[in-house]
């Protein structure tokens, strides 16, 4: 039903400038079902990657950011459903049999999750956890894998790698750990790292040395990095482009300029504004998006943010179709905001919108 | 500089003797002691209570009071508890446990005998249901509601509901008596024949193990499933590209071994509780049967003997559940933080 749409439709940056597609992602749609219940955990996202390139997905949990990059590498627990298509230069990922896709695991594909005191396996040696990932993927020997893994552990820039080797993850603070959790997804040389929220965890020094880490590597290493992010902000400063997901979907899909310059989703405008600023009055309330994300077994009818958006209207209810409106800017909306320079009433200095600010803010007045 | 990395694996002793296991381990034996001490009194003092003691029960009933007297007497029970008590700690702590009121034989000695054989029936069976329940949990683990699954799950809960005197029955029916392959009752020492002293030992070790096997099997499986489906530390190694084998046996095992060890320790102080009744049931000189011989002619020191052993027993057994974890398990051997 919606196939034969999506291949008439070419997703998210393929405009022009398209490079080399790494990785292509078409009208992914996942679901589970869960005691009679089916839970719509992503419904027909498309985008594209290319190589060397940082992708950030953006959105609140349970709007199937997860969900769509756990089902790039198979790693869905049996009872979900999956849909659509994912190609990694053209190989077909989605409904891979399992064992040729766990060559894909480690190899191509890496992953780094968000919370790196229980990615670890807490009864192993470090030196033990990367060396399995390295020789799952080689025909090393021992000596030569751990050789190559304390070269890891400095990569990463681990503090006394040769020590480190031989210790427990309960023995390595927060951040260290997740460097270990990196060394683990580079082990395979993998030229698609998936970052899951991988810096939620940590305290703020410490997610910005992970994230100019990951910034390093890509460079270093020449490769892709999907950033799985709630934080706005953050996929800012590191992504090229950025896809905003919200109920399982795509909203919006710009470069990360773009996106900033002229935010057009209320949703994305929405979160932009509850960015906390320094700029902003002391004590100031923080802007909230009011209400709750729906609930992915039960969406409601035509556009899914409709009963949190201020400029909904009854067009709502049908939904609106996501598509390229300006060249390399896609959004799905029947109400766009405006460009803040063609809109005076807005207060351009400002990237959040009218629809999330409070009155007390008083940006309207 | 990475080369000379393999030499800093220590081996398991010197990693025991350096560890604040071994602290603990003393700490473990200095505590032992009251609590023999509070079991030996109270084994005294209930044995004590009951109606009737060994001269009564030698006589037998026909005895006449005077007789009655006179035994007590030559056995040194007329005098108070309090200080037959002191005299039986006295030569405790010597080792010598005294002699038993009915056969006259060193207490020290029948235990030791006894001990032997009770501690090969126990240890096979202990040994034979977890070395079967692991593999079998593993296997129902690897695809859990799959058919080995369902099967080991419907198995391990019908054994579970079976008494383990009920089981011993129904094997002695099928091996010994129908089909004569494995002797029903009595017991050869295994270094008189150790073929025949292992067929002996099958139908009773067998009527132990199977509960625990059972419950072993899904003990172990929940939590193997448990680990597999809610630790991120597994998705990490399936996203690594290992095999499944290789996620189950290297992670999720590594970590579900801690509590089947719990759970083994704890039971070892309940599977001495069956080997009474098993015993009893083969006619195996164990000491289950010895205690429950003893108990019938009020043989009071050959009691406490049994009850201080199956006293020790559980305390050994809940410390070295410890060490197993302490030499398993890195965050309590290295200590936390």
């Amino acid at each position: 039903m919606s196939g034969e749409r999506a291949d008439t439709l070419a997703p998210p940056g393929s405009g022009r400038d398209a490079g080399r597609a790494l990785l292509e992602v078409r009208d992914l749609r996942v679901r589970f079902s869960r005691g009679g219940r089916r839970v719509h955990a992503v419904n027909g996202l498309s985008y594209r990657l290319n190589a060397g390139e940082i992708l950030a997905i953006i959105g609140e949990s349970g709007s199937g950011k997860s969900v769509s990059a756990r089902t790039l590498m198979g790693l869905l627990p049996p009872s979900a459903q999956v849909s659509g298509s994912a190609r990694f230069e053209g190989t077909e990922l989605l409904g891979m049999p399992e064992r040729e896709m766990r060559g894909w695991r480690g190899a191509e594909i890496a992953m780094v999750f968000q919370d790196p005191a229980r990615s670890l396996n807490p009864t192993m040696r470090i030196g033990a956890q990367i060396t399995e990932a390295i020789r799952a993927h080689s025909d090393m020997s021992r000596k030569q894998a751990a050789a190559r893994a304390v070269e890891l552990l400095k990569l990463v820039h681990l503090p006394a790698a040769e020590r480190r080797f031989y210790e427990y993850p309960h023995q390595l603070s927060g951040g260290m750990r997740q460097r270990v959790v990196i060394a683990i997804a580079l082990a395979g040389e993998p030229r698609l790292l998936i970052a899951d929220e991988a810096t939620t965890a940590l305290d703020v020094t410490t997610q910005a040395q992970i994230m100019e880490l990951l910034l390093e590597l890509q460079q270093r290493l020449g490769m892709a990095i999907i950033l799985i992010s709630h934080d706005l902000g953050l996929a800012a400063s590191y992504a090229k482009n950025v896809v905003v997901m919200y109920a399982g979907r795509a909203v919006e899909y710009a470069s990360a300029e773009e996106l900033f310059a002229h935010v057009r989703m209320p949703y994305t405008q929405a979160l932009l504004g509850a960015i906390p600023l320094l700029e902003r009055e002391p004590h100031a309330l923080l802007p909230v998006i009011p209400g709750q994300p729906p609930d992915p077994a039960a969406l409601p009818a035509g556009c899914p943010f409709r009963p949190r958006c201020a400029a909904a209207t009854d067009a709502c209810l049908e939904p609106p179709p996501f598509e390229e409106h300006e060249p390399g800017h896609w959004w799905a909306c029947w109400h766009p905001a405006k460009d803040p320079a063609e809109d005076p009433a807005r207060d351009p200095g400002e990237p959040g919108g009218a629809h999330a600010r409070p009155v007390k803010d008083g940006v309207q007045g | 500089m990475t080369v000379a990395l393999d030499r800093r694996y220590r081996s398991v002793p010197a990693r025991l003797f350096g560890s604040p296991a071994f602290r603990m381990v003393g700490k473990r034996l200095l505590m032992a002691i009251p609590i023999m001490l509070g079991v030996s009194v109270l084994t005294f003092w209930v044995l004590n209570l009951i109606p009737g003691n060994a001269a009564q029960q030698l006589l037998g009933a026909e005895a006449t009071p005077e007789q009655i007297r006179a035994l007590e007497a030559q056995m040194g029970l007329n005098e108070p508890a309090v200080s037959r008590y002191f005299d039986w700690l006295g030569g405790a702590v010597t080792g010598d446990l005294g002699r038993s009121f009915v056969s006259g034989q060193d207490v020290a000695g029948q235990l030791g005998e006894r001990l032997t054989v009770s501690a090969e029936l126990t240890g096979l069976a202990l040994i034979a249901s977890v070395a079967l329940a692991v593999p079998v949990a593993l296997l129902a683990a690897r695809r859990p509601d799959g058919l080995f699954d369902r099967v080991s799950m419907f198995v391990s809960v019908s054994g579970l509901s079976v008494a383990s005197y009920v089981l011993a029955l129904v094997l002695v029916l099928v091996f010994a008596v129908r089909f004569a392959v494995l002797p029903a009752i009595g017991y050869v020492p295994f270094a008189e024949d150790p073929v025949e002293n292992l067929r002996g030992m099958v139908l009773p070790a067998t009527a132990i193990a199977v509960p625990l096997f059972c419950f072993y099997t899904r003990f172990l499986r929940g939590d193997l499933v448990d680990q597999l489906q809610g630790q991120d530390y597994i998705v990490t190694a399936q996203a690594k590209g290992i095999g499944p084998w290789q996620v189950l046996l290297r992670h999720a095992f590594r970590n579900s071994s801690f509590g089947l060890i719990t759970v083994v320790g704890l039971n070892l102080s309940t599977l001495i509780g069956s080997t009474v009744i098993i015993e009893s049931i083969f006619a195996i000189p164990g000491l289950g049967q010895l205690m429950l011989q003893a108990i019938n002619t009020r043989d009071v020191l050959v009691v406490q003997a049994c009850v201080i052993v199956f006293a020790v027993v559980t305390v050994l057994a809940n410390l070295i559940t410890d060490l197993l974890y302490a030499v398993l398990d890195p965050r309590i051997r290295y200590g936390s933080g």
